[in-house]
């Protein structure tokens, strides 16, 4: 972490955040920051919580107690689409897109919302739906999907796509925002050691080149552990570790919780 | 008082047999009957065919109709449709169950034959005993209303809760999936479902007969307010449901205690208390931020659903050929017909504009709206009532006509549009109807049936000049849709449509981009509106009842929703069609193209795209077989899209 993150207040922040479903805590007192440029892992145990945390931050889920912060401004009331517009973006562990869009056009969409968004209402009366995209907007949708090997597929609806492709369209697709922050939800899952190597690289250029903060919950430990300055671990709906990947990896509590011991059973990994 | 209140509950008893019947049905199919109204039609009449038309003893005529045709056509209709709408998106089920709605009731009167005024009697031996007790009057058809709920209420509520079947119907209630994985049959179960739903239907139809009118309309009057206290349980409770459809009968007879019963007030207020009713609970929904029409079911039922929703896999870009050669057809008409037939055609052209704002709302927006016929009713009176009393110039009201409509469509999108799609078809349904009672039918609109006088510009006439005018403007409109759907708006139009969580961590608001396309809807229907005013040459509140919307969405949705060109070919069929059959066939089969358009819609279930996209597609499957018999290749893939 740089010194300058210190002071900086963090891209996202969750204080003390806790959610309740009727009798069930989901999430209880939960602290985690995102610094700017930096790549925060959440891993932990299936119903650890790890998604109801992201729900959360991205405005899906009110908390039942606790707040959400970015760059400092308290966000909690704030809406999904009001994060997104100070530069929050997401991917889910189930693809969100949107079958009647092709994969180019989910990228365009994305660019323009962040870019020019009054073309929602100007393009009504201008003509814009019969106009020539402009150059950057081209030059940005050509690059992202270059970046993400979807060059081949853009002008393909995208039902039918195979999960591994979703993923990526969806990692495209928020990044055409040019978010400030990204929370990844499982974003290896379906993707071979090629392809996932290949998106590790592209998100750790996204974050040193243009310095995006991200959050990562992933099944792949390793690659969380090798990507991350900082891992937070769940179980439970508890943090039960928080530390460098190699302060976690050591950490009995966190091997507690992934290989049962004290528990008297193995227990699913993240 | 107390009268008023007998006859109240009575009244309600009805709408609570119809409330039940959809509540139940709703809840274990995922299906909300639109068609609820024409089938209660089809068991009334077969009733009234076989009680006063051959004779029937009472009894055996009551218990063939409501116990044995009742429950016969839900297992029908359950095969040759509600069956194959169990997996289907929520917005082809409404449309499908609209076109039922449909085609119904003319294939009724094609077998029955149309009844003008028909005296319907009810399940009370004629002539129909009075009792009074405590002063009160109660006759023989109320008593039998209220045994008739009662035995719906003690026989559902013991099926249900204690015996094999209610125990199987409220697991697939649960989870559909589950339920049939654990042994039992899912269509087992719905289709004795819709059987008893059907016989609900028809005991409700035959009950509210004398009183409402053994009509199309009086019937589809019970249904729309069975939906208010539909609305008020959310969907879902039963008992909620029952509770409400019981105030609101008596809401309705008492306040005709303080009303003139001669007066127009008491005309409007009276039929318009269920619709009252459903705003306030609709209101109170939104303020709550409660409701909302998420399916039933856990996620294997999601995962199931999401398999067979009908997400296209790509949705066909058309060119401009196909719309060209079609306009351009159409731009022959009027020089080579008749001018008989040319006023048919610019009528279709004008009705087309209209159908333009259905295009917009349902095959972009993915939502159906039932109350576009009602826009352009606004639109209609509104221009008419500019250009004959104000003596504004037609064209020009129309346009200034069109923009004053356009906040009434968007504080119904945002009163509505947050709550789902199912609840928004509900309500634009009440909101037509209420607006034909409390606006339509006001002495100043209606003018004993003549409607207000709407001159077509000097220089357009004769019939042949006013549809060249009327085809320009809908190639304007037809240009705008187009452009809407390829700009930003329509990008973040699909978005929402088909993921508003993907879309709201896009940073997309979903009322806002969906009440954009309501709100550009209502403008096309109001232009629509009043250009079939100029086609009548007068603003006729008749033409712009809320049925009549539902028989043009079946006619666009036949033809295809999505298409610029399919509103044009739907708006032309609707208006040329039935004259081609009355002036070529037996005068009975009038209603024949009616029947069609329904059974277009009711198509849907099985082939979501429409005529037109399903039959492009063959062609260019066509094609590509015949390029490859010719070239041996790769396939490519196949874009097939959902109509709505």
């Amino acid at each position: 972490m740089s010194a300058a993150s210190v002071t900086t207040p963090a891209r996202i922040e969750a204080r003390g955040v806790t959610v309740r479903f009727g009798g069930l805590v989901a999430l209880s007192e939960v602290d985690l920051a995102v610094p700017p440029a930096s790549v925060v892992g959440l891993v932990g145990p299936n119903g650890a919580g790890k998604s109801t945390l992201f729900a959360v931050l991205s405005g899906l889920l009110a908390p039942s107690a606790g707040s959400v912060l970015m760059d400092g401004h308290d966000v909690t009331r704030a809406s999904a689409q009001a994060r997104a517009r100070r530069g929050l973006a997401r991917t889910f562990q189930h693809p969100e897109l949107f079958p009647g869009l092709t994969v180019r056009e989910h990228v365009v969409l994305a660019y323009r919302l962040r870019h020019t968004r009054h073309r929602i209402w100007t393009d009504l009366v201008t003509g814009g739906g019969f106009r020539r995209a402009p150059v950057d907007e081209e030059r940005r949708a050509d690059s992202l999907l270059a970046a993400l090997r979807l060059t081949d597929q853009a002008h393909r609806p995208v039902s039918g796509l195979p999960l591994g492709t979703s993923r990526l369209l969806e990692i495209a697709r928020a990044l055409a925002v040019d978010p400030g922050v990204l929370l990844l939800d499982e974003p290896s899952s379906g993707l071979d050691a090629r392809e996932t190597d290949e998106l590790a690289a592209t998100l750790t250029r996204v974050v040193a080149d243009h310095g995006v903060s991200l959050l990562l919950v992933e099944h792949d430990v390793e690659l969380v552990l090798g990507m991350s300055d900082v891992v937070h671990v769940l179980d439970f709906g508890v943090k039960i570790s928080e530390g460098s990947p190699a302060e976690v990896r050591e950490d009995p509590a966190v091997r507690a919780a992934y290989l049962g011991a004290g528990h008297g059973e193995e227990r699913t990994s993240a | 008082m107390l009268s008023y209140v007998v006859a109240g509950l009575a009244l309600g008893a009805v709408y609570a047999i119809a409330a039940a019947s959809l509540v139940v049905t709703h809840v274990s199919s995922g299906v909300f009957n639109f068609a609820f109204g024409a089938m209660a039609f089809a068991v009334a009449r077969f009733y009234y065919f076989l009680y006063v038309e051959q004779g029937w003893p009472l009894p055996l005529a009551a218990f063939v109709a409501i116990g044995l045709f009742g429950p016969a056509l839900g297992v029908l209709l359950y095969a040759v449709l509600f069956r194959h709408l169990r997996l289907r998106s929520p917005l082809v089920k409404i449309v499908a169950t609209i076109g039922l709605s449909v085609a119904l009731p003319p294939l009724v009167n094609l077998v029955f034959g149309q009844l003008v005024n028909a005296t319907a009697p009810g399940l009370a031996p004629q002539p129909v005993t009075v009792y009074r007790p405590f002063g009160a009057v109660v006759d023989m058809n109320q008593l039998i209303t209220y045994a008739g709920l009662a035995v719906v209420l003690i026989v559902g509520t013991v099926l249900l809760r204690y015996t094999d079947v209610g125990l199987k119907v409220r697991a697939l209630v649960d989870s559909e999936a589950l339920t049939a994985m654990s042994g039992v049959s899912p269509a087992r179960v719905s289709v004795g479902v819709w059987a008893f739903s059907a016989l609900l239907a028809g005991l409700a139809g035959v009950l509210v007969a004398p009183t409402a009118g053994l009509s199309v309309d009086g019937m589809t009057f019970l249904m729309a307010a069975a939906f208010a206290a539909v609305v008020a349980a959310r969907l879902r409770s039963l008992p909620t449901a029952v509770a409400v459809a019981l105030a609101m009968g008596v809401v309705t007879s008492v306040i005709q205690r303080y009303l003139d019963p001669e007066s127009a007030l008491a005309s409007q207020i009276v039929p318009s208390v269920p619709f009252l009713f459903m705003l306030a609970f609709l209101l109170a929904h939104a303020v709550r931020g409660r409701a909302g029409d998420a399916p039933a079911g856990g996620v294997l039922d999601r995962a199931v659903r999401a398999e067979h929703s009908g997400a296209p896999a790509g949705l066909p870009r058309s060119g401009f050929l196909a719309p060209l050669a079609t306009l351009a057809v159409v731009a022959c008409l009027p020089l080579v017909l008749d001018d008989f037939w040319t006023g048919l055609v610019a009528m279709g052209i004008a009705l087309a504009m209209a159908l333009l704002s259905c295009t917009l709302v349902t095959g972009e927006g993915g939502m159906i709206w039932l109350c576009q016929i009602t826009f352009a009713g606004f639109g209609a009176l509104l221009a008419a009532d500019l250009t004959t009393n104000s003596g504004w110039p037609p064209l020009a009201a129309v346009l200034v006509s069109a923009v004053c409509v356009v906040p009434v469509g968007v504080v119904l999108g945002l009163l509505t549009i947050r709550l789902g799609n199912l609840y928004v078809a509900l309500v634009t349904l009440t909101f037509g109807l209420l607006a034909q009672n409390l606006v339509f039918m006001r002495d100043r609109f209606y003018n004993s049936g003549q409607g207000i006088f709407m001159p077509r510009p000097e220089w357009a006439l004769d019939n042949r000049t006013f549809a060249l005018l009327a085809l320009a403007v809908f190639a304007v409109l037809g240009l705008f849709v187009v452009n809407l759907r390829r700009s930003t708006a329509g990008l973040a139009v699909t978005a929402v449509r088909w993921s508003e969580t993907g879309s709201r961590t896009l940073g997309l608001g979903i009322v806002p981009v969906k009440v954009l396309v309501s709100a550009v809807a209502t403008f096309v229907a109001a232009v629509g509106g009043g250009f079939v005013a100029l086609a009548y040459q007068s603003a006729l509140p008749d033409s712009f009842n809320p049925f009549t919307g539902l028989v043009w969405l079946a006619v666009l949705v036949t033809v295809g929703a999505r298409p610029v060109v399919g509103a044009l070919v739907a708006g032309v069929a609707f208006a040329v069609l039935p004259s081609v059959f009355q002036t070529y066939l037996p005068t009975r089969w009038a209603e024949v193209p009616v029947i069609l358009f329904g059974f277009g819609a009711v198509m849907l279930a099985r082939n979501p795209e429409g005529i037109i996209a399903m039959h492009a597609r063959q062609l260019r499957d066509l094609g590509h077989w015949l390029q490859s018999r010719r070239a041996p290749a790769e396939e490519p893939s196949t874009p097939q899209g959902e109509l709505v």
